[in-house]
């Protein structure tokens, strides 16, 4: 602006060249937002600490539903003389126009992102494993303790036990917050699988330890009663995350709803089955112990099951299925195939002396391609929830000829109703539940921070 | 919200004489502007989810709601038409004028088919919320205002929430580790404002209010827009016969003029665990059973066999 036109202006600052990847887009947003850096200090109250809404004066009256509510008066723009809106409209004419508009023709190409795509980790399809391996285990401690083995049933009880104890771990890990684990059972919810699912793992894992522990002390009907327990609990717990994975938007899941559960059991039965023989087979007892051959049954049994119910489901996926045909998925399933398929073939076709080698390979390939399913539904789940198109399709197919089906206000569970919990004293109780887990969670959480 | 019928209590906040509050989202006056989302960064406190032209040439720099972005103005570009729909529009197109002449680019845009349509996508507080039902520690619940709130102090991030959203709203954010979503601004609905994204609206396109004159104000504008000749005006998500309802009725609803996924909303849509959860765990305890049950088989025939 003034004299001395000599200067000249810096030369601006390089804005900076665009990323080349999306892999790298998405790592320079991590690094934008590091928490470093990044300004996450709330406007109102301490990070980590509850609520900061509070009332603007300490007991004010909040005045609901005034006429005009506050300064929310309908907009200057468009007045009374102005013709923002008309008269009334015919009845049933917007329903029809509704109607018509969400039932024409789907544009191609769907212009998503429809929904966001699971975002659990390696954690989740490993507990689900471990889970399977520990609930499997426990279906063969009822069933050798039925027959009359109280020792096979003692091993497979310690296999359900340590099985299950990585299952908490992993559960934590996949946390976005873990310090807050123990919010999960802050409340009991049976509508969220994942809360009774949570529950289900403190009982069985209770059950499980008490029956081992039973066993130690020798106390043979404490141990068969909480063994028994164990497996009817297991019946849950090897099959809630088959439950868990349906109830959500992702059309591959959703679509497979009451598959997705007896697949899992079916897998969770193999491995379980295939553990507790290997470590009985480590244990020294002979394969033509009735136990032995039970369990080899049990375990091919299983995973033939689980491969009809895989391809049943598979042939009436339609276009949600189009997740399992490409990419990770596919070549996980791929190989979780082939791996119990070369079990299968070893199982049933090993003979002579090189039978016990053969089974107890058969076994170790169950217990490999068990997992490979576990990672291969998670990931398939993922590419299911990035393909737009499916979830249009699927959202749409909800509205066809099978919808009445689906079941009125009756046959399902309905949020209309929301009643209090009725009774001063389980409220209260509750309430007190509720606010301590809380609480020891915030607190426990904040012992991590300062750790750090 | 009637009935009397005793079923699996939400979690929820009552207060008596508090009525449903909700968005209704008018994409027909929407200029683009964004100003909805600043505001509610601003309100809210949320970091900036960085400035990107993403998705193969949109000129949405947002790209989607996430658990930094509550709001979101979706640009719905049909500037690049499919290649039917070039095919079909070839021989409409204007000749190149001579140099000098500037070509008529409106002219040019009908003859391609094209069309930029804005649409301020939003949380949409559903009646029967898939995110609601999935959460496992009670972090979300329903307010007095039939809204969907989370509390961010019982929040533990286990996901849940994000894939049980049939829209596509609650994130996980992968830094601060717990889900994230629209509050429909609770903290200034306890004081009496409306939502920051409503205030800074300039077109009324965001219109916030108690839930029935919303809709009753939605209806009439459809109305208005088919006297004008609008005949693709429709709401989403409110004024449905009830089987036709989205999630039981959106507590934030839109008037749209194209098909739903070009926006990347779903036609049919409800709480993945209302719809699923009882087949499926009737299906999978049911199996489980037979899993016992078949495992007992085989230790009973192994044992029959030897003796």
């Amino acid at each position: 602006m003034s004299a001395g036109g000599d200067s000249t202006p810096p030369a601006p600052e390089p804005s900076g060249e665009p990323p080349g990847s999306t892999a790298a887009r998405d790592a320079r947003w991590v690094a934008d937002h590091d928490s470093a850096t990044r300004d996450d200090t709330p406007a109102l109250g301490t990070r980590g600490e509850p609520a900061s809404w509070q009332r603007a004066a300490e007991e004010a009256g909040v005045e609901l539903a005034k006429p005009s509510w506050g300064d929310a008066g309908w907009s200057y723009l468009f007045g009374r003389d102005t013709t923002y809106v008309g008269p009334e409209p015919e009845p049933g004419a917007v329903a029809a126009a509704n109607r018509k508009m969400r039932s024409g023709a789907m544009p191609e190409p769907v212009q998503g992102p429809m929904i966001h795509a699971p975002v659990w980790t390696w954690e989740v399809p490993l507990y689900f494993w471990f889970g399977g391996v520990a609930s499997g285990a426990a279906f063969a401690a009822l069933a050798a303790d039925l027959t009359g083995d109280a020792r096979s049933a003692r091993v497979a009880r310690k296999v359900a036990l340590g099985a299950v104890l990585p299952a908490p771990v992993l559960l934590i890990a996949d946390l976005g917050r873990p310090g807050r684990f123990l919010n999960m059972l802050r409340i009991f919810k049976p509508r969220s699988p994942m809360n009774l699912g949570a529950w289900c793992l403190v009982a069985f894992s209770t059950a499980g330890a008490g029956a081992v522990g039973a066993d130690l002390l020798g106390w043979r009907g404490t141990a068969r009663r909480l063994g028994a327990t164990e497996a009817l609990l297991g019946c849950y717990l090897g099959s809630y995350t088959g439950v868990l994975l349906a109830t959500t938007a992702v059309p591959l899941w959703a679509r497979s709803r009451v598959f997705l559960g007896p697949i899992f059991i079916a897998t969770a039965t193999a491995t379980g089955a295939a553990a507790t023989r290997l470590t009985l087979a480590a244990a020294g007892q002979s394969e033509d112990h009735p136990t032995h051959v039970a369990l080899a049954r049990l375990e091919a049994g299983a995973i033939l099951a689980e491969l009809t119910l895989s391809s049943v489901n598979e042939r009436r996926l339609g276009r949600a299925g189009e997740a399992l045909k490409y990419g990770t998925p596919s070549r996980l399933f791929g190989a979780a195939k082939t791996l119990v398929g070369t079990g299968l073939v070893l199982t049933l076709f090993a003979r002579g002396r090189a039978r016990g080698t053969a089974q107890n390979a058969a076994s170790v390939l169950y217990l490999a391609g068990g997992l490979a399913f576990r990672f291969a539904w998670v990931q398939a789940g993922k590419a299911s929830g990035l393909d737009d198109e499916a979830v249009a399709l699927t959202a749409r197919a909800k509205a066809g000829p099978g919808a009445a089906a689906r079941g009125g206000p009756g046959s399902r569970a309905v949020s209309e109703d929301r009643r209090p919990v009725t009774g001063a004293g389980a409220a209260k109780a509750m309430r007190a539940w509720s606010h301590t887990i809380g609480r020891v969670s915030l607190a426990v959480e904040r012992v991590i921070n300062a750790r750090r | 919200m009637s009935g009397t019928v005793a079923a699996p209590t939400e979690l929820a906040i009552h207060r008596v004489g508090a009525r449903r509050m909700g968005f209704f989202t008018d994409t027909t006056v929407c200029i683009g502007c964004k100003a909805c989302e600043v505001a509610c960064k601003q309100w809210n406190d949320l970091p900036a989810d960085g400035s990107q032209f993403k998705k193969g040439g949109s000129y949405d720099h947002t790209g989607d709601l996430s658990a930094s972005t509550w709001r979101h103005v979706r640009f719905v570009e049909l500037l690049e038409p499919s290649p039917e729909l070039q095919q079909e529009a070839i021989g409409a197109l204007p000749a190149i004028p001579p140099a000098g002449e500037l070509p008529d680019l409106v002219a040019m845009a009908e003859g391609t088919g094209s069309k930029w349509l804005f649409m301020s996508d939003v949380c949409k507080h559903c009646t029967n919320a898939g995110c609601l039902d999935a959460c496992p520690t009670g972090a979300l619940i329903r307010t007095e205002y039939q809204t969907v709130v989370l509390q961010a102090d019982v929040c533990n991030g286990c996901g849940y929430c994000v894939p049980a959203c049939p829209f596509g709203v609650v994130d996980r954010d992968p830094i601060d580790g717990r889900a994230g979503k629209c509050t429909l601004c609770y903290d200034r609905l306890e004081d009496g404002l409306e939502p920051a994204c409503a205030k800074a609206c300039p077109t009324d396109s965001i219109q916030f209010g108690p839930y029935d004159d919303l809709v009753g104000q939605a209806e009439r504008r459809v109305a208005e827009l088919h006297r004008r000749g609008v005949e693709g005006a429709y709401l989403y998500g409110a004024g449905d016969e009830p089987e036709h309802e989205l999630a039981g009725g959106l507590g934030a609803f839109f008037l749209l003029t194209e098909a739903p996924e070009r926006y990347g909303l779903p036609a049919e849509a409800d709480s993945p665990i209302q719809e699923n959860v009882l087949p499926a765990t009737a299906a999978a305890i049911g199996a489980g059973l037979l899993a016992v049950s078949g495992a007992a088989l085989a230790f009973a025939t192994a044992g029959r066999r030897r003796s």
